[in-house]
């Protein structure tokens, strides 16, 4: 599992895993005396995405977005959807606005079922502690058995015809328009997604059950998910509608303080007013902090640090619309010792819940009369200059922001994608699991396994490539000594 | 008897530079006579993981195009890979589902998958910048590259025939197709030489 001690003063610059979707290369500063000084997963930036839109119609800027990131090609398709809304300051005519929570929330079942299985199940649906050669999609399939892995391919194959259906493409969907939609849905059409709804939900149901069977009646798994190995105190954002409930497609950004306590809620516009980006000369990754809060280091609970994806937003919500979701949503708060829970692996439980809402919120939205309706699009009217808008990905909040010249142009593009906003607690997260198994210079056995742990609960998304070479992934670990000289690496076979 | 089935799988984005260039290289390889008269379909798609279980799902043979960055090479260097060194299955990716995971998982669920996988990766100089031409160094080597995995793709299914001269340039490239009927059986497919 480990390699050779590598002497030397080369600073290291191969980083053997390629693909930028998995690219996961930590790195780890050890003082003068071989303790951890910092960690911090490494999360290459997306180069010259301005300098590329620039001077593009701003109505290109939903398929220029899916495009970048192969991972949540809805989620920026539905930002910038959304900013074009606020660009052309028209509103989505209610039949459009449906027709987008239903493929946003199809997305979203989708994107969590794939986690919760295949990508995140080693963690937890085999264990920590099942042999190495077992921690993996194949000794996920043997422990829920081949009939659960060929349902939750079916699964994920009718939630993608479904978003195919009114975007043409998964990954390059053409359905947003300002103010609309491109397609509507047949009539002769709905009777199969009626079906398809009736079956996400029963899946969503299912897999509560999985996590209930595997996870929670395996107390060894749930003081796991309480230790605090796995645990930070920071603030929590999420999206949430007009009574602070959930809701992964639109509404205000509601900001929780580490007791609980709420801290802000603020229009997407707003966003610059409240996130802030910090550069450390160590890494090239940007952290997101509370502006007003300021930056006083990682470790200081002074820091405007925050979280986002599927834990960050059952702490920032109270509840969910739709009542499956709701009594899950309570009992996760009962289990782990009331709200705010600060345990990071419990955003594998809050993963499964926020799967059923997504079901939940499927089905109320193909029997919703008005989904079938003609009118799908509002033409915009007015000059456009700034559209900001937000939704919520798997994986956490993203932030759109365009601005145009009185032609639609882009003048201006920025994004904050939810990883961004997550990087600051990740490399805390990276860090406690790097201090716990490096101790004057000698590294404990099962480090990878604990910082691939600390991280992927996350489900963080490393970059905007969308493909996959070189097949198995190796986690990359660097160690620097003091001097920031190369000491070694730890990769996986 | 079925006839045997060929897939060619160019992957990538296709507006993140050299991250295009197994798309460039198999959209060159789709007009190829040599490659249509093999028998062997091309296609592109720009997903990952899970989602191209549905393309090589019913495959006989496969050949994927991709690229890679290990500085260890000059760009434009093409490393070649077969199925059986992605196969083994030790740790678990931190995010996403490779390759050999997913052929893995194809099998555990009793797919139809490519009993032989070669995967050219190409050394790339700069898959972070968004744009949608190559870099000049990878555009320079474009056609060679087309012509040595064109004829390693012929040579290996049996039919090598001599190169051909290829166009190259940047307009050239993948072109998406908009808005298209394409579904979860056919994700992303940016054109299809031979059904």
């Amino acid at each position: 599992m480990t390699g050779p001690s590598v002497g030397g003063r080369r600073r290291i610059a191969i980083d053997p895993i390629t693909r930028l979707e998995g690219h996961g290369k930590i790195d780890i500063f050890l003082d003068d005396a071989g303790d951890v000084e910092r960690a911090c997963l490494q999360i290459p930036e997306l180069r010259g995405f301005e300098v590329f839109s620039i001077g593009r119609p701003a109505e290109e800027m939903p398929q220029i977005t899916s495009r970048i990131c192969g991972v949540c090609p809805t989620a920026h398709h539905m930002a910038a959807t959304k900013a074009l809304d606020d660009l052309y300051k028209t509103e989505p005519t209610p039949t459009a606005r449906k027709i987008r929570e239903l493929v946003y929330n199809a997305f979203m079942m989708e994107d969590h079922a794939l986690h919760v299985y295949i990508l995140g199940g080693p963690d937890f649906i085999v264990g920590p502690d099942a042999p190495k050669e077992m921690r993996n999609v194949v000794g996920v399939i043997q422990k829920v058995g081949l009939e659960t892995g060929k349902r939750v391919i079916g699964m994920r194959k009718s939630l993608r015809e479904l978003i195919a259906y009114f975007g043409g493409k998964v990954i390059h969907p053409v359905l947003g328009l300002p103010g609309g939609v491109s397609k509507g849905l047949a009539l002769e059409d709905l009777p199969r997604f009626q079906q398809l709804a009736k079956d996400a939900v029963e899946f969503g149901e299912f897999t509560l059950g999985v996590f209930r069977d595997i996870v929670l009646k395996n107390e060894s798994y749930v003081d796991m998910i309480r230790s605090e190995d796995y645990t930070h105190k920071t603030y929590y954002m999420g999206m949430v509608d007009d009574r602070n409930r959930v809701n992964f497609y639109d509404g205000q950004l509601r900001v929780v303080r580490p007791d609980g306590q709420e801290y802000a809620t603020f229009h997407p516009r707003q966003y610059a007013e409240f996130i802030a980006e910090r550069v450390e000369p160590w890494s090239y990754v940007k952290f997101c902090y509370l502006k007003s809060l300021g930056w006083h280091g990682f470790d200081n609970p002074k820091s405007g640090i925050y979280s986002v994806a599927p834990l960050a937003r059952l702490n920032a919500s109270e509840g969910f619309t739709t009542p499956r979701a709701q009594r899950a949503y309570e009992e996760f708060f009962q289990v782990l010792g009331g709200k705010p829970v600060h345990h990071t692996l419990a955003n594998h439980w809050a993963r499964v819940i926020e799967l059923l809402h997504a079901a939940e919120r499927i089905h109320e939205l193909v029997n919703d009369p008005q989904l079938t309706g003609t009118d799908i699009r509002n033409i915009p009217q007015r000059t456009p200059s700034v559209g900001i808008a937000a939704v919520e990905a798997p994986r956490g909040t993203l932030f759109h922001h365009f601005e145009t010249d009185e032609r639609g142009l882009i003048r201006k593009a920025n994004l904050i994608v939810a990883t961004q906003n997550n990087s600051a607690r990740i490399s805390m997260s990276v860090e406690k699991a790097a201090k716990g198994l490096i101790r004057k210079g000698q590294v404990t056995d099962g480090l990878l396994n604990r910082i691939e742990m600390a991280f992927r609960a996350y489900d963080p998304c490393f970059g905007c490539a969308t493909h996959s070479l070189p097949g198995h992934l190796p986690l990359s670990v660097t160690i620097y000594n003091s001097h920031r000289e190369f000491i070694r690496r730890l990769q996986q076979d | 008897m079925m006839s045997r089935r060929t897939l060619i799988l160019g992957l990538g984005n296709d507006i993140l530079t050299d991250d295009a260039v197994g798309l460039r290289i198999a959209s060159e390889l789709s007009g190829d006579p040599m490659i249509r008269q093999a028998g062997a379909e091309v296609l592109c798609s720009t997903e990952m993981g899970l989602a191209l279980l549905d393309l090589i799902d019913g495959q006989d043979e496969l050949f994927i195009l991709d690229s890679i960055q290990t500085t260890e090479a000059a760009p434009g260097f093409i490393h070649i890979l077969h199925g059986g060194e992605l196969a083994k299955l030790p740790g678990v990716s931190p995010h996403f589902l490779g390759i050999g995971e997913m052929l893995a998982l194809g099998r555990e669920l009793h797919l139809h998958l490519p009993e032989k996988v070669t995967i050219y990766a190409i050394e790339v100089a700069d898959p972070f910048t968004v744009g949608n031409c190559l870099s000049p160094v990878l555009e320079a080597r474009l056609p060679s590259l087309v012509n040595e995995i064109r004829g390693h793709i012929l040579a290996s299914v049996g039919r090598k025939r001599p190169s051909q001269e290829l166009p190259s340039g940047c307009e050239a490239g993948v072109k998406h197709s908009g808005a298209s009927t394409a579904s979860d059986t056919q994700p992303e497919t940016l054109f299809r030489a031979e059904a």
